[in-house]
């Protein structure tokens, strides 16, 4: 147990200047990417304390890297500063509200997806080359060359428009989050949810469905099936536990990006996650808000990244931590 | 003399059985039905994004009369909310999108392979750094970098091309240097070294050419990674800007009408569609056809 703890100790250490180094190259590249006092040159009411104020909130009188060196002392701290664009409100506030709310997606997905790439996948391994199979494999060929974008607006089209014109009845909302009541946390989130699982699933379970194959064709399956146990024990406990250790990886990199926010999703059915609030931060160079964004989800990555390979450990005995 | 006729009974033998390498490929790719439909289907798009604008009696930014129609015989696809002919712009659309989705891909394979070759054979510091560098692009969220990116540099499809490739470069590098290391210890690096050839000379005339089919796979897959993305970027109005069409800002312009006229949208989508599909199925072909011991595709 010792050595599981100094490994996890060991990789947050080796992961530190990483993350340094990835978030001054992020910070860099925003900070140039425009500058925060241009839309103040055509603000004909605003005063020089407008000025000064954005000066003095983003050290515009300071060379690039000792801005950084300024936000990356105050982020090891916990203050990741302030966003100009939501009204100077601390950084750290928004965010956590942020991630609440593309955790009321990201989780139910996350379990959907992980639930049905392991029940597909399996299927289509036991039952190769049948009618299923084809199915299966078909539609997650669909699923990967289907871009995010759109399949949300053929859903929220087909809800939000067609279903309405032929029946009369809407029962998902198509833009929004609302969550007075159960009810309507799921008629809202639905959508957003379905959209997010189709595409990470049709990855999984197309490599759910190779791992199982793999691991179905190994001597130690002919073994236990020798042994005479019955084709449901050798499945479950013999070859699934094996299969499923490829797939832990993929699971914390599709949740960690999954919680990071995303896009294109919470872009389309305008839902107030951290995806949605990068794209609005970025056109309005809100410096401070963009780097807490890409902050968080470095964190999100590095943190399941660690989990995935600790889980290894559970699942595979044989790997050892030193 | 009834020697030499036996002789050559065994040769024809032999020719008949040796095939040459390409050949090789070329029967294992033909087995593949789905990997030839694809191939097929992709050359037909392709040249139709080529020839359908030029047939076409309307230019892709020609302003007509006839705006916001819904699909007609003068103009098959409808029209726009200004009356551009959308025939002739998701066909244009098309042809951008598989330029700069070529682009990105040949851009991406180039430094890819380049960095991940170095680091692989050379191994010691440049690898350890190579190998930091992958970490780090895949620390902070693709899409977030992309969208600065894009905001910046990105409104010409070379810039776009630019931006796309110095994101997407790492896997192409991994898979490189991976094999680099398995090949630089193999027997044949080490009679080309002793016979003092120089380490250029045996990264990119001995090495190279046994990982060209994993690198010819992945640069097919990048092709579709690469349509995706772009269009991606387009939806978001970060990408190529008007009056330039891309498969992606077609359906951006058209989210709006999609009551009105649900065409707009799931035309140039299902070509987006139809075009990935197509490279995935194409690549896995492919892949048993280059690289048969992989067994990826079959499985």
């Amino acid at each position: 147990m010792t050595g599981v703890f100094a490994y996890a100790v060991r990789r947050i250490f080796t992961t530190i200047p990483l993350l340094v180094a990835a978030t001054f190259v992020v910070f860099v590249l925003v900070s140039i990417s425009g500058d925060p006092l241009a839309r103040l040159a055509t603000c004909t009411t605003c005063s020089d304390a407008a000025y000064d104020r954005l000066i003095d909130l983003y050290e515009l009188d300071k060379p690039i890297p000792l801005r950084y060196v300024g936000w990356i002392t105050d982020a090891a701290t916990g203050d990741l500063g302030t966003s100009t664009s939501l009204g100077e409100k601390p950084v750290a506030g928004i965010v956590a509200e942020r991630l609440w709310n593309t955790a009321l997606l990201a989780v139910p997905s996350f379990l959907l997806i992980a639930f049905l790439a392991v029940v597909l996948g399996v299927f289509s391994a036991i039952k190769q080359y049948s009618i299923g199979d084809y199915l299966v494999t078909g539609a997650s060929f669909v699923g990967i060359a289907m871009p995010t974008f759109f399949f949300g607006l053929l859903l929220q089209a087909f809800w939000g428009v067609w279903w309405q014109d032929w029946t009369g009845w809407k029962p998902f909302y198509v833009t929004g989050k609302h969550v007075a009541s159960f009810g309507d946390y799921l008629a809202s989130a639905t959508l957003p949810i379905i959209t997010l699982t189709i595409v990470l699933l049709a990855t999984e379970s197309r490599f759910q469905r190779a791992a199982m194959l793999e691991v179905i064709g190994s001597d130690y399956i002919r073994t236990a099936r020798a042994k005479g146990l019955s084709e449901r024990r050798v499945i479950f406990k013999h070859a699934l536990r094996n299969a499923l250790i490829p797939l832990v990886t993929l699971w914390a990199l599709d949740f960690a990006g999954l919680l990071g926010g995303s896009v294109i999703t919470e872009t389309i059915f305008a839902w107030p996650g951290l995806g949605q609030l990068l794209v609005s931060a970025l056109p309005n160079l809100d410096l401070d808000l963009v780097m807490g964004l890409v902050m968080v989800a470095a964190l999100l990555t590095i943190s399941f990244n660690l989990l995935a390979d600790l889980l290894y450990g559970v699942l595979d005995p044989r790997i050892r931590y030193d | 003399m009834t020697d030499t006729r036996h002789v050559s009974a065994i040769d024809d033998s032999i020719e008949t059985e040796a095939r040459s390498f390409g050949r090789q490929v070329w029967d294992r790719f033909r087995r593949h039905k789905l990997a030839v439909l694809a191939a097929v289907v992709l050359v037909v798009l392709t040249v139709s994004f080529w020839v359908a604008p030029a047939l076409s009696p309307y230019e892709f930014d020609e302003i007509t009369p006839d705006f916001r129609q819904p699909p007609t015989a003068a103009h098959p696809f409808g029209t726009d909310d200004i009356g551009r002919d959308l025939l002739v712009r998701t066909f244009m659309g098309g042809r951008f999108s598989i330029r700069i989705a070529l682009l990105v891909a040949l851009s991406t394979t180039l430094i890819g392979t380049l960095l991940g070759a170095v680091a692989g054979y050379f191994g010691g510091w440049i690898d350890a750094l190579v190998s930091q560098i992958i970490n780090m692009v895949l620390l902070v969220p693709a899409l977030a970098i992309l969208l600065v990116l894009a905001l910046k540099w990105g409104s010409s499809p070379w810039s776009i091309s630019i931006v796309l490739a110095a994101l997407l470069w790492t896997r192409i590098a991994r898979v490189v240097r991976g094999l680099f290391l398995q090949y630089k210890e193999q027997e044949f690096v080490m009679a080309a070294r002793s016979a003092g050839a120089r380490s250029g000379r045996i990264m990119f005339r001995h090495i190279l050419p046994n990982v060209m089919g994993p690198v010819v796979v992945e640069t097919t897959l990048l092709v579709g990674t690469a349509i995706i993305l772009e269009s991606t970027l387009s939806f978001l109005g970060l990408g190529v800007q008007f009056p330039t069409p891309t498969l992606g800002n077609l359906v951006a312009e058209a989210k709006g009408a999609i009551d009105s006229n649900p065409y707009r949208v799931l035309l140039p989508g299902s070509f987006v569609m139809l075009i990935t599909l197509s490279i995935n199925f194409l690549g896995d072909g492919l892949r048993d056809a280059l690289d048969p011991s992989s067994g990826g595709g079959r499985t």
